[in-house]
């Protein structure tokens, strides 16, 4: 062979080499070039939190994340989803929001059930620059005075919930108690995590503009076996209106003991996390559910959808139907699934956007500023209220300002909107009718 | 006149001393069983919470989902912990049983952790509820729960009948020689095996037995052995372990210590007073309340 048939010959081979490797550089260039931004999702999917309400979260979160990546991603971005369980321990939760922080590489946060959690999560996810976006916990200890640059919330605060339901009981209690607030009696019960405490703190501050006579307040842990003693300082006190705020079980413990040690009242509110799972409060309390209340923010299926932004009617339906597919023997759609989903779609259409448009990309600064520009009015979200976040520098840096959560009554199996009353749906049923398990009468 | 005195003897009082009473009793039914096991085999089931977890599914499953009635439904779920007990035995216990305390300790706490995640999988996170009522006991102004007093004296009889088994029958005087002395009963032929298997398929029946009554009381998930479980074994060490009569003594001690400051503090204070008076005790009695009589 000659040379330049030899020549030629290693010619054609290292020709077809670099077709090989440009065939192949061609095929993995549009991957690596795609952008792409990874979330870790940190809800409890074990432990006594999950069947409290933090799985119907972490579904409302991932409807809404499959939509977005159904539908192609963001603004040319894909979507990844790496989801975590918190196992109920807030030390576990701390260890995964690092764990997928600095292994999993993620570029933010979101979700979080437990209040316990939040706080001390939010702290280190701050330290380590990512951005973190609270879907649940309401807790005003969470961004209360710790001037976060990173973490944002559009949920309202547990604050607020605790001042609402004393708003309610104080606006009624002449009209339908026959009483001046100042001869009203109230107590205040709630398990003793962050959670439990910041709405406490709501409700004794609440009660203190109303002039109510605070007869009972006081702290549990939501894992003690046995309420009794609790339930016996309660009939001594003997409280017009309770105002409880718990997970579960312990709000089913609660019941069933009062029930059984003969505890009587005039309203109970119930506020938030195991209150807004019906289901769970049908089952364990039976008829007793009727007429109790919850405070939340509004289950997007009780939305008045003539104020709301057009396009939002169509996804609450989506949200619903996923939900039904998801969770087939649901009778009342629980508030919660809607508030994450809402929440989850809140950064992809306001936040997400505007970082990789108006702020070139998606790390934490840019997510930052993207969310102190979000400027929703009411009606701007599912859940009815506005976004606007608090900015640096404020005493509630992180927090939506425009958030603001209803008061629910249970009667008959169906969930009403009762207060605020430009929300309301129907009067509530207040006192307790005459010959159910809990009335006076 | 002065009624202060008639003011702190009020109902409420009364009410909070039987509510510490029941709750004695149901405390005093779970540490039987984890009593019995230690007394004669030597090993804390730390996992004892979760078998009673495990029997409040059976019987959930069974009544509530099979609609089995409950007189099959309660014997099935006694069964079902007795058999678990004599697996746990067989598959976990038996082969450490020489080995150190803490490896015997460690490998029944992997079993807690086993059953937690196994009842996860299988049977979901939600609360699951049998949906009775029971009655409620009315006497003028104190009102005091069926169930409670059914595990109460379910308490009562299960301690009786165990005392009975144990020194009038032979199987039971047999158990007794055995948990006082290992060796010389094997050199003595006695199958030692067989009666550790009887233990412990006792034992599971009475977590059995626990079962059923908590499940009245209470919502079933896979994590509910955390309400009960370290309350019980602080029990069973203040009565000193093994000690029946001290684990049932120590029940109502501590019911009463968390019930009456629960009353007149919060009621955490409650708990906080029951464990100081834990912590003091180890200090002034650490064999227990009651000396083990071995």
């Amino acid at each position: 062979m000659s040379l330049r048939m030899r020549g030629a010959r290693t010619g054609q081979r290292l020709m077809g080499c670099l077709v090989a490797v440009l065939a192949v550089l061609y095929l993995a260039l549009p991957a690596a070039a795609e952008p792409k931004i990874k979330i870790g999702v940190i809800f409890d999917l074990t432990g006594p939190l999950a069947g409290g309400g933090s799985e119907l979260h972490h579904l409302g979160v991932k409807i809404m994340i499959d939509r977005f990546i159904k539908q192609g991603g963001v603004e040319g971005y894909q979507i990844e989803a790496i989801y975590a369980d918190a196992q109920s321990k807030p030390d576990v939760a701390i260890n995964e929001a690092v764990r997928l922080i600095e292994q999993e590489k993620v570029d933010m946060v979101l979700g979080f059930f437990s209040s316990a959690q939040c706080v001390p999560v939010a702290a280190r996810v701050e330290q380590l620059k990512k951005f973190m976006w609270i879907t649940t916990c309401i807790s005003s200890a969470v961004l209360e005075n710790r001037n976060l640059k990173y973490v944002f919330r559009p949920q309202p605060s547990g604050a607020q919930f605790g001042e609402l339901s004393m708003d309610f009981i104080a606006q009624n209690a002449k009209e339908k108690f026959g009483k001046d607030p100042k001869d009203l009696r109230v107590a205040i019960i709630h398990e003793d995590g962050a959670y439990g405490v910041d709405v406490a703190r709501g409700n004794e501050s609440g009660a203190k503009k109303a002039g109510f006579n605070v007869v009972l307040k006081e702290g549990y842990s939501a894992t003690a076996p046995d309420l009794s003693a609790l339930i016996t300082k309660l009939k001594r006190a003997r409280p017009d209106v309770i105002f409880h705020t718990g997970y579960n079980p312990d709000i089913t413990l609660f019941h069933r003991q009062a029930r059984e040690n003969g505890l009587k009242f005039s309203a109970l509110i119930g506020q938030g996390a195991g209150y807004g799972v019906y289901a769970k409060l049908k089952e364990g309390l039976g008829k007793d559910v009727n007429y109790l209340f919850d405070v939340d923010p509004i289950s997007i299926w009780n939305t008045n959808k003539q104020v709301l932004n057009p396009k939002l009617p169509p996804l609450i339906d989506m949200v619903g139907e996923e939900y039904q597919k998801a969770k087939p023997e649901t009778t009342i759609r629980s508030a919660h699934v809607g508030m994450a989903a809402s929440n989850t779609y809140v950064f992809f259409t306001e936040v997400l956007p505007r970082a990789i448009k108006k702020y070139g990309g998606i790390d934490a600064d840019a997510l930052r500023k993207a969310a102190l520009d979000v400027d929703l009015p009411e009606g701007g979200t599912m859940l009815g209220f506005g976004v606007k976040f608090a900015g640096e520098d404020t005493p509630v840096a992180g927090q939506n300002l425009r958030a603001f959560p209803v008061i629910t009554q249970y009667i008959d199996d169906n969930s009403y909107v009762v207060w605020p009353k430009s929300q309301a749906q129907r009067e509530a049923v207040l006192p307790l009718p005459a010959g159910t398990t809990y009335s006076p009468k | 006149m002065n009624f202060a005195f008639f003011e702190v003897f009020d109902v409420y009082l009364l009410e909070a001393v039987v509510n510490g009473i029941l709750l004695g009793g149901v405390l005093a039914l779970m540490a039987l069983g984890l009593n019995l096991i230690f007394g004669v085999i030597d090993v804390v089931w730390i996992c004892y919470a979760e078998l009673i977890m495990i029997g409040m599914y059976g019987l959930y499953y069974a009544y509530a989902v099979y609609a089995l009635p409950m007189w099959i439904a309660a014997p099935m779920c006694i069964a079902l912990v007795a058999v678990l007990g004599l697996l746990l035995h067989y598959i976990v216990i038996r082969p450490l049983l020489d080995a150190a305390p803490i490896n015997q300790l460690l490998a029944t706490g992997g079993v807690l952790f086993f059953l937690q995640s196994f009842a996860t999988v299988a049977f979901g996170i939600d609360f699951r509820n049998l949906g009775i009522r029971l009655p409620v006991l009315a006497i003028g102004e104190m009102h005091f729960s069926y169930a409670r007093l059914l595990a109460f004296l379910a308490a009562v009889a299960g301690m009786v009948t165990i005392y009975l088994f144990m020194t009038r029958t032979y199987i039971g005087t047999a158990i007794r020689a055995i948990a006082q002395d290992r060796q010389i009963m094997v050199l003595m032929g006695v199958d030692s095996r067989r009666l550790y298997l009887v233990t412990s398929a006792l034992g599971g029946a009475l977590a059995g037995l626990a079962a059923c009554l908590l499940v009245l009381q209470y919502d079933v998930h896979p994590f509910v052995g955390l309400s009960f479980g370290p309350i019980t074994f602080m029990i069973v060490v203040l009565g000193g372990l093994g000690n029946f009569i001290g684990g049932f003594v120590a029940s109502f001690v501590f019911a009463e210590i968390i019930s009456l400051g629960g009353l007149y503090s919060d009621l955490e204070w409650g708990y906080v007073l029951a464990f100081a008076f834990f912590i003091l005790m180890m200090f002034a009695r650490p064999q227990g309340l009651l000396t083990r009589r071995s």
